[in-house]
């Protein structure tokens, strides 16, 4: 993963100048701003351009306590915080991700709505923006729904294909524009994404083969002496798909963003303009890469959930053939998987 | 310095929250779009292509009867032209043997046509030359008559007369001879 490698390069890199004591009085703590800049925060900070000022929007901070008390705040050295959800604090306070992840919602919605081809009457789509949804929808069905999962069980799973490619897509892209976030490069939407492929295929495993046949899979068709041994391995392997989701999303989306803060942030951090001559064509590249990545990263999580819910389609489907085969068709997605990983990481 | 900053950073909290706020979210999204948009693009998309294939299904069974029918059509005029040809030919053979049937009876008429005149002229003749013999026989009796004068009676005259007469050849020999 080369865009984590240039992550971790500046991260070290800024960690050593940000070591080194400010020259001046109006060099600014760039790893400090970026960190802040990507993270998660309990309001919305707009920029005013040609100005120091910003406009900070506080966001309602929820807080449900599962237990009496418990969420009393806290005084530590970080400052004024609230028990976790082990201490029986539900925080559901909405943050700058939350609401860009709303934003996204509204704008998906709406947009499809706009744009959905509502005059029954006419076949064809008119438009831009209504050829434009269209093609991508047909694209999801046919390259990656149909594709994965199989003509005959393609069209019940093809609607949530399609909702997550357009919800990655939106939050891929909202964080594009200025004063937006990127809701994707946040674990915790990523984290809940993935969790929905987790539920869905696993019910995807369980329509095919059945509760017990689901089970049997987890066995791996293996003697039972070893399945103390092979238990546990396939749990661990249903659970590394989800895994994967999460931190592929996340951490692509993470590092563009990083990656051109950082290399504005060189500007400030040699103090000087010239420095912006190299700085911003590259930033500008990246930028476009970021593009580009929005929609390959959509395509990806897209693309891994349909092939996931096609291995457990294709569970049943296989079951009566032994699990020989079926170990051999799970292994070739995953070795499907990792070329495409290997494609987007490159 | 910085890398503890990094490792205990916001980005890698995952904030239950937030995962709560993002299922809620998609889900949402996910039914509102299955309900107003997926359901009618897709069932769209659908229609449309069942009319393309439709129609592609029913323009190549047009063609294929298109087809079928110009074959039909062009074994049809062939059939026609050899049907002409043959029509022609037979009556170009009825006009033949009509013809040759009309000469032979007009030949055969004429045939006839000359027999008769020619038994005719074998009547006129036959009759010409008994009247012409009869002519002979007065004629000689009146000649012997005055050449001999008065010495025979008429009955013994004629008579004579007569027998001369048979002695002479029968039918067409005078002709001949003259």
């Amino acid at each position: 993963m080369r865009k984590a490698m240039v992550l971790f390069a500046g991260l070290f890199a800024s960690s050593v100048l940000a070591a080194s004591p400010p020259a001046e009085g109006e060099k600014e703590d760039v790893p400090a701003y970026i960190l802040h800049h990507v993270a998660d925060s309990p309001e919305i900070e707009i920029e005013i351009p040609g100005s120091y000022e910003h406009i900070a929007i506080h966001l309602p901070q929820i807080l449900i306590p599962l237990k009496e008390g418990a969420c009393a705040p806290q005084m530590t050295d970080h400052g004024e915080t609230h028990p976790g959800l082990l201490a029986g604090c539900l925080d559901l306070s909405i943050t700058k991700h939350t609401v860009m992840m709303f934003l996204a919602a509204l704008l998906l919605v709406g947009s499809l709505l706009i744009w959905s081809n509502r005059d029954k009457s006419k076949l064809v789509p008119r438009g831009v923006g209504a050829n434009l949804f269209e093609m991508l929808v047909v694209f999801v069905r046919d390259e990656l729904a149909v594709k994965n999962i199989g003509k005959e069980e393609a069209p019940r799973y093809t609607p949530y294909l399609l909702t997550v490619f357009f919800f990655i897509l939106f939050m891929n892209m909202l964080g594009l524009f200025p004063w937006m976030a990127t809701a994707t490069g946040n674990v915790a939407v990523t984290a809940a994404l993935a969790l929905c492929t987790f539920v869905l295929t696993q019910i995807a495993g369980i329509r095919a083969a059945g509760l017990g046949g689901y089970l049997a899979h987890l066995t791996g068709g293996v003697h039972w002496l070893l399945w103390p041994i092979m238990i546990p391995v396939e749990i661990l392997g249903l659970f590394t798909k989800p895994f994967a989701l999460t931190m592929r999303l996340f951490a692509n989306m993470l590092a563009g963003h990083i990656v051109i803060f950082f290399l504005l942030g060189l500007i400030f951090m040699m103090g000087s303009a010239a420095v912006g001559i190299v700085a911003v064509p590259f930033a500008m590249g990246i930028y476009f890469l970021e593009l580009f990545v929005a929609f390959v990263q959509a395509y990806v999580f897209t693309l891994l959930s349909a092939l996931f819910i096609g291995m457990s389609v294709a569970m049943g489907h296989h079951h009566d053939h032994g699990h020989a085969e079926e170990h051999g068709h799970k292994e070739g997605g995953a070795s499907h998987d990792h070329g495409k990983a290997h494609f987007v990481g490159s | 310095m910085l890398l503890p900053t990094v490792l205990a950073a916001d980005f890698l909290q995952v904030r239950p929250g937030l995962i709560a706020w993002t299922l809620l979210t998609f889900v949402l999204v996910a039914l509102v779009l299955r309900w107003k948009a997926w359901g009618p693009i897709l069932s769209l998309v659908e229609e449309r292509e069942k009319q393309i294939a439709s129609a592609i299904e029913s323009a190549k069974r047009e063609r294929a009867e298109a087809e079928k029918l110009l074959a039909d059509q062009k074994t049809a005029i062939a059939e026609a032209r050899r049907d002409a040809a043959e029509m022609m030919r037979k009556n170009q053979q009825d006009v033949e043997k009509y013809r040759e049937e009309l000469m032979a009876k007009s030949r055969k008429e004429a045939e006839e046509f000359k027999a008769q005149a020619r038994r005719e002229i074998e009547d006129q003749k036959a009759k010409a030359i008994a009247e012409v013999r009869g002519l002979a026989v007065d004629l000689a009796i009146e000649a012997a008559g005055k050449l001999i004068s008065e010495r025979m009676d008429d009955a013994k005259h004629r008579a004579l007369a007569e027998q001369f007469v048979k002695g002479l050849p029968a039918g067409g020999a005078p002709s001949t001879r003259a």
